[in-house]
């Protein structure tokens, strides 16, 4: 647990690191970094894409499953680790 | 139709089916009928009038026919629908009398009993010849459904009168006042109107045809006979009687129910491809599962109830699988919902601990922060691995002082440190063998003074900030040496002469085994490791992989890993007994040199050469542990390092304390060159993979790539470290042009080489003509 936590200290101290949301399986997030309205704004709207994104995975070939998904817009990068589970979002601006 | 009672002499009535001419007759109506049964008295005219029956009825032929009526179809064919009733022959029959006499309906009413005569609506037998009768040319079709209407509005069906009387009465009243009304109206226009309604039908069975050739038609045939046969017996069969029946009419009585309001929902799913092949995939497991889910149903529910009655307690149940299994199956009712409502609520909490300690998501995190930090080293990371490095179109970059300058130098790219590095001193660097981008760095001090425990850590080059595995050692470490054979085996040398080897693939703190059992074991630092691939096999023994070591104590050990580590000696660097101007060292005391390091020859494993404190350079033998084969001396101070070149067989690099760097050739007892940029000791050399006539150099507080092409003289690179700080190392990368430099702060920089002139070829030729071109100058 507490590698767990220093792992998440390491990440959000990363240059550009704006913030970490994990979202539970039904789109509730668990922990986040960021300010309630934020977060609850990009879990849900990236609950969402993910069932879609996985969707379209699993569509064009049922063996295959979605591992990682990135979404590189003006501002800033959203990246997120999907999982049965849960759902880990960071979102980063590389360039800061 | 009864043969009795007809005194009416009327045309039989031929009647076509389809036509519907009015046969105009003014003839005495006569009732056919019996009449003691159903009379309908309250029967009015309204019914006729409904059947807009007008007055053309009277004009009518509304004949009551003969008996016989036939009826005959555009073929001519005899299609006479059979009577459906034939009256008691014992009954008498009313005279029939003329039962429409008027024109209009008030005069019905004076009639009523004689049209309800006419209508036994208990009867339907009745319809076919009275409707005739009384509609005259009216089609016969029709005239039974209509008089089905009319029967319909009676009110009274029962009437049991004998009217056998009354109607011959009512016969002579009727035709009196039919005469009267007639002298009436007779000038006046009236108006018919004939209407049609609408079919009611009571009973319809479609005749259904079989045809000749069909199997069943003998069958049909005889079912046919059978009916006809019966027909004709009914009359006075004893098997049928009439009888009638009225059925109670219940009063009828309101009654309100309210149910709750339907709320409806949609549903909706959508069949994907993913979707089946799970459900399909998972079949099998569904019934384990369920069966699971059932008994931890039973379980738990009771305990979610009295959860619930104690108010939410969140230290509840204890978090089972099960549980979250079961709320995704469909219970049935909805207070079974309710409760898991409730634990699943309060199993929230611990929901998110697990998921917090999974492995997977140990896993992702790590995948993630090594994604973040690809973003932020991307351009860094492109020009390590000798990418074009592609601007950031987004980014605003500020125009930073770009060196453009022609000649060499370091591009500083990144850092390999972190917290737990700061400050320590970077003793060894090793790559690993099998994956280029894992670098392995020992962190010990050197001195004797100031030790603390030694760390050991991996390095991945996608993660610069924080190093993969970390191993934590008693005492400082040393030497460093990924294992060629088992690329996942990490040999570490220790200050205090350990000798440990881990395993980098678990990030387990225990070695797989260490030497800290081995009576022979090193007792002073041991100062290099290397692990030597014997595949020219020495009569039979010491084939594969074995680690040599080098030590303070004087020994070359070779270390085999059977049940624990044990050691053979391969050398002991004894004091060379040097006749020249020393006294002679008296043997009987072996005073042993400590060995700082040594370099096996990378065509033939059996040649190697040894470095010692004493700066004199050995070359040994494997299979000989008791003489030196050659000894160079040159070297003022202790030799730190001894490297063989990559291209040239026969010449090696050796560097020491003395401020100088000297290159040599095995069969030459001096050195060919000896190269010197400052006055501090040289600490590592190392030979560039790349390039026959480049190798770099660390002293302290510089770092020098030197090139032979360039210059023998000078080193074509110097690069200055910050004050304070001492690289201690140097690695050259074998795939890239880039070099690492560990420094006593802990940190392990990486640098690019630049603008070193790329003659495409190892250049060996270039360096066999230096040393040829030293070696006639020199003479």
């Amino acid at each position: 647990m507490a590698e767990v936590d220093e792992t998440m200290k390491r990440l959000q101290n990363q240059k550009g690191v704006q913030g970490i949301i994990i979202v539970n399986a039904e789109g509730i997030p668990i922990k986040s970094t960021l300010d309630n309205a934020s977060t609850v704004q990009y879990a849900g709207n990236i609950h969402q894409l993910l069932m879609k994104a996985r969707g379209i995975v699993r569509d064009i070939d049922p063996q295959n499953d979605l591992t990682f998904l990135r979404i590189r817009s003006k501002k800033n990068e959203v990246m997120i680790a999907p999982d049965k589970d849960y759902f880990l979002i960071v979102i980063q601006n590389p360039t800061e | 139709m009864s043969n009795t009672t007809v005194k009416q002499k009327r045309p039989a009535l031929k009647v076509a089916k389809s036509s519907k001419t009015l046969n105009v007759s003014s003839g005495v109506f006569r009732v056919n009928k019996s009449i003691s049964k159903t009379i309908n008295h309250s029967f009015s005219g309204k019914s006729f009038s409904s059947e807009g029956d007008s007055r053309v009825l009277d004009k009518s032929s509304a004949q009551t026919p003969k008996h016989t009526v036939q009826v005959f179809d555009e073929h001519g064919q005899d299609v006479a629908p059979r009577p459906l009733y034939n009256p008691d022959p014992g009954v008498l029959q009313p005279k029939q009398g003329k039962i429409f006499p008027a024109q209009d309906t008030s005069s019905w009413t004076t009639m009523t009993d004689f049209p309800s005569v006419a209508f036994q609506t208990t009867n339907a037998s009745n319809t076919g010849p009275f409707t005739r009768s009384f509609f005259g040319s009216i089609s016969a079709s029709r005239t039974s459904q209509t008089l089905e209407s009319v029967t319909d509005e009676t009110k009274d069906l029962l009437v049991k009168q004998d009217l056998s009387n009354s109607l011959s009465d009512v016969q002579a009243r009727r035709e009196e006042v039919q005469e009267q009304v007639r002298e009436d109206v007779l000038d006046s226009v009236v108006d018919c109107y004939l209407t049609e309604t609408e079919t009611i039908w009571l009973l319809d069975i479609p005749t259904v045809s079989v045809s000749e050739d069909s199997e069943d038609a003998e069958a049909v045939k005889e079912r046919n006979n059978a009916y006809t046969e019966l027909c004709k017996n009914r009359l006075g069969n004893d098997k049928y009687v009439e009888r009638s029946m009225q059925t109670f009419n219940g009063a009828p009585k309101t009654k309100e129910v309210q149910c709750d309001s339907i709320t409806m929902v949609d549903k909706a799913v959508m069949s994907t491809i993913w979707d089946m092949y799970d459900s399909f995939c998972n079949k099998s497991d569904v019934s384990g599962n369920t069966v699971v889910s059932d008994q931890g149903n039973k379980a738990d529910v009771p305990d979610s109830s009295s959860m619930s009655k104690l108010d939410l307690n969140p230290k509840g149940p204890e978090q089972s699988k099960s549980m979250v299994s079961i709320s995704s199956t469909v219970s049935g009712s909805s207070a079974q919902l309710e409760k898991m409502a409730c634990v699943l609520l309060v199993e929230e909490e611990p929901d998110h601990e697990l998921i917090l300690q999974s492995d997977k998501f140990k896993q992702d995190l790590a995948v993630m922060e090594r994604v973040i930090l690809a973003n932020i080293f991307q351009p860094k990371l492109a020009a390590y691995r000798q990418l074009p490095v592609i601007e950031d179109p987004d980014c605003v970059r500020m125009a930073m002082g770009s060196k453009n300058s022609p000649s060499p130098f370091l591009e500083h790219l990144w850092a390999f440190e972190c917290g737990l590095t700061m400050g320590r001193n970077v003793s060894s660097m090793t790559w690993n063998k099998k994956n280029p981008d894992l670098l392995a760095v020992g962190y010990g001090q050197l001195d004797f003074k100031d030790q603390k425990s030694g760390l050991v850590c991996c390095w991945s080059l996608k993660n610069p900030t924080w190093p993969d595995r970390i191993f934590h050692c008693e005492s400082g470490v040393t030497a460093l040496d990924f294992s060629a054979c088992n690329a996942n085996q990490l040999a570490v040398g220790m200050y205090d002469g350990t000798i440990a080897i881990y395993n980098v693939q678990a990030a387990e703190q225990t070695p797989i085994i260490d030497s800290s059992d081995c009576s022979k074991m090193h007792t002073c630092p041991v100062w290099q490791l290397r692990w030597i691939d014997h595949e020219s096999g020495l009569a039979g023994e010491d084939k594969g992989e074995i680690l040599i070591s080098v030590s303070a104590d004087g020994r070359i050990c070779k270390w085999v890993h059977y049940k624990c580590l044990e050691c053979v000696d391969l050398m002991t660097l004894k004091t060379p007994d040097l006749a020249t101007n020393h006294m002679k060292w008296n043997r009987t005391i072996s005073a042993l040199s400590p060995g700082l390091c040594f370099d096996f020859h990378s065509n033939d494993s059996n040649i190697y050469l040894a470095g010692t404190e004493d700066g004199y350079i050995h070359k040994c033998s494997y299979s000989y542990k008791e003489e030196y084969l050659e000894t160079y001396i040159a070297h003022k101070g202790p030799v730190y390092k001894v490297t063989w070149s990559p291209f040239c067989p026969d010449v090696f690099l050796s560097c020491s304390s003395d401020w100088t760097i000297q290159l040599w050739r095995q069969d030459l007892q001096r050195p060919v060159l000896c190269f010197t940029s400052g006055q501090k000791a040289v600490f590592d050399i190392m030979w560039s993979p790349h390039c026959a006539t480049v190798f770099g150099s660390v002293s302290e507080g510089k770092v020098e790539i030197w090139d032979l092409r360039i210059s023998s003289l000078d080193p074509t690179i110097v690069s200055v470290t910050c004050p304070g700080v001492n690289p201690t190392g140097l690695l050259f990368t074998s795939e890239t042009d880039c070099v690492l430099v560990g420094d006593s702060e802990g940190k392990v920089t990486v640098y690019k080489l630049r603008n070193l002139t790329d003659g495409g070829s190892t250049q060996v030729e270039t360096l066999e003509d230096v040393i040829q071109s030293t070696l006639s100058s020199q003479h």
